[in-house]
């Protein structure tokens, strides 16, 4: 099991990007200064062809973050023999910086729903959660991230909080987590929204300084919309302001923790992509300057 | 935790993904939705816009995997059609994995029995092909073997076998896939050589396979149909090769030397390889 990654220094983090398919020709031409990239397992999980030649083109020149969308470590259906089947062959092949999927489930009996469904903040939920990761744990011989989801329903059981329950799954497996900023804030948006909080960005600062520091392997800057009466993660657009402030936060918090700068629709021009990058590593470094300051002020 | 628990939350995340999943309208989609309304805050309106959401994300998923797989059925039917065809097929059959690669092989199957489609009957046979194609585009990367052809000159054929590129399959269609396929996807032949041949009533084989990382459609002649088949079966060569000279009814006779000349050009044979030993029935004891 590997040890989680941590730069407590005042260097910047790793940073790195979501190489997705119409960026594949760019990343490889342009080779731009990145700490690593990040892909979805499930699309390289066919046992050959382009896909798996690009990436491992792609894994000569960077190291390579594995995120999955279908693991469903949160299912009481367990996990899909077939699924860690490809996983484990892919881990293998690639020799990931990272692997990691969600704190969520879409594997029922006999259907699969491609989603990223919430699993209540409940003991039972817990229980079921640390039983797979485990098992993914074991299988790869590699300790796994779990990110924070966006949800958009609620379950009416809960035994405990999100960052609780996040630690709780830690600490059990010694698994790491992967902190995505946009979904602590897109869910305290909608919780303003359903009249539950008057202070999102604040709620949002609790939950991470809720997190236990050293639990914590990658951060993920996205993306949401605003659709009326609901707020969406929907990895389409520049990350908001009020997510880099929570970065910012969150870094004064962990220290220079990896970040991924995920874009998934409405791909903009790689450079863009870039430039973000470029942000999330000078704002890094300030926020790290100032923490580092105010611990010597003290 | 006890056992109760832990069924209880399969029962409520079953209750969640049959929600989602039931074709929308439908009176198992009622009947879900009660079932999920004692797990969740039904009263609340974001909960049934956060649903909402979901099931909108899953007919994004739903065109977004079956167009990549399938862009000359979306191009024969339009994009509006193929948008409520993509969702019908989620509802109807919903992905079994958590790889949207792996769904949409129903899609065939699903079009026939489509009685609102029947005006175009050649959609399930074009569907089937497409399938193939993007099978053959993940499949195993095979090394091939050029000194092993050698072998062909040096051994009895008895147990010889040729080695297939990846991927390769055949669809025998009594439409013209492969044409209809070809110009839809890079004008060859021409669409209105396609449609003529479609009016005349033509039949093709289709042969799919992968040259590199290229999949690669083509049109065969029966022979070389059955000869494939044969050899995709475990037939050694002269087993295939008599069901390449039983497919012909043309007074020329399968010219094998010619044939095995382009396919090794095409990198659809990568070489040669012995079949295991067969294993003979063994006679009852007295």
């Amino acid at each position: 099991m590997t040890a989680p990654v941590h730069r407590l220094s005042a260097a910047a983090p790793q940073v790195g990007i979501g190489w997705r398919h119409p960026h594949y020709a760019a990343l490889l031409e342009q080779q731009p200064a990145l700490d690593f990239i990040e892909v979805h397992s499930e699309n390289f999980f066919a046992p050959g062809g382009a896909a798996l030649a690009v990436l491992r083109e792609g894994r000569e020149h960077y190291p390579v973050s594995l995120h999955g969308v279908g693991l469903s470590l949160g299912s009481a259906a367990g996990i899909d023999p077939w699924h860690l089947d490809q996983l484990a062959r892919l881990v293998k092949t690639i020799e990931p910086v990272r692997v990691s999927d969600h704190a969520s489930f879409a594997r029922g009996a006999g259907l699969h729903a491609a989603d990223l469904l919430p699993v209540p903040m409940s003991h039972a939920a817990l229980t079921i959660l640390c039983a797979n990761v485990n098992q993914v744990q074991d299988r790869l011989q590699r300790t796994i991230a779990v990110e924070n989801l966006s949800a958009y329903m609620r379950w009416r059981e809960a035994d405990m909080d999100e960052p609780t329950f996040l630690n709780a799954l830690a600490q059990r497996t010694g698994c790491q987590l992967l902190v995505d900023v946009n979904n602590i804030y897109v869910n305290a948006l909608n919780a303003q929204r359903r009249s539950v909080t008057t202070d999102p960005l604040g709620d949002c600062m609790r939950w991470l300084d809720a997190v236990q520091p050293r639990h914590v392997a990658e951060v993920h800057l996205a993306g949401h919309v605003h659709c009326g009466d609901i707020v969406i993660d929907d990895h389409g657009s520049r990350v908001h302001e009020a997510v880099w402030t929570l970065y910012s936060h969150a870094v004064r918090r962990w220290g220079a923790v990896p970040t991924l700068i995920e874009w998934d629709t409405d791909l903009p021009d790689f450079q863009v992509l870039l430039d973000e990058a470029a942000r999330a590593r000078s704002t890094a470094q300030r926020s790290l300057e100032a923490a580092a300051l105010q611990v010597a002020n003290a | 935790m006890n056992t109760q628990a832990l069924q209880a939350l399969g029962a409520q995340q079953q209750a969640l993904l049959q929600a989602l999943l039931a074709q929308p309208g439908s009176t198992d989609a009622h009947a879900c939705e009660e079932r999920l309304a004692g797990f969740i805050d039904a009263s609340q309106p974001q909960t049934a816009r956060g649903l909402a959401v979901y099931r909108a994300n899953g007919h994004a998923m739903a065109e977004r995997a079956l167009r990549s797989a399938y862009p000359v059925v979306a191009q024969l039917i339009g994009v509006d059609n193929f948008a409520l065809l993509a969702r019908d097929l989620w509802h109807q059959h919903p992905p079994l994995r958590g790889d949207l690669a792996q769904w949409g092989g129903a899609l065939p199957g699903f079009l026939q029995h489509n009685a609102q489609l029947a005006d175009v009957p050649y959609l399930s046979d074009v569907a089937c092909t497409e399938w193939a194609l993007h099978t053959a585009t993940g499949a195993a990367d095979v090394v091939p073997d050029p000194g092993s052809f050698a072998r062909l000159a040096q051994e009895a054929p008895e147990g010889l076998a040729l080695t297939l590129a990846p991927g390769t399959a055949v669809v025998c269609s009594a439409y013209p896939v492969a044409s209809l396929i070809g110009a839809h996807l890079d004008a060859t032949p021409r669409l209105d050589e396609t449609a003529q041949r479609l009016r005349d009533g033509q039949g093709e084989h289709a042969l799919v396979w992968r040259q590199g990382h290229r999949p690669r459609l083509q049109r065969i002649d029966p022979s070389a149909s059955a000869l494939v088949q044969a050899l995709l079966a475990g037939a050694d060569l002269p087993q295939a090769l008599k069901a390449a000279c039983g497919a012909t009814h043309s007074a020329n006779a399968f010219d094998f030397s010619a044939w095995l000349h382009a396919a090794v050009a095409d990198a659809v044979v990568t070489g040669v390889h012995s079949l295991p030993p067969r294993v003979k029935p063994q006679k009852p004891s007295p």
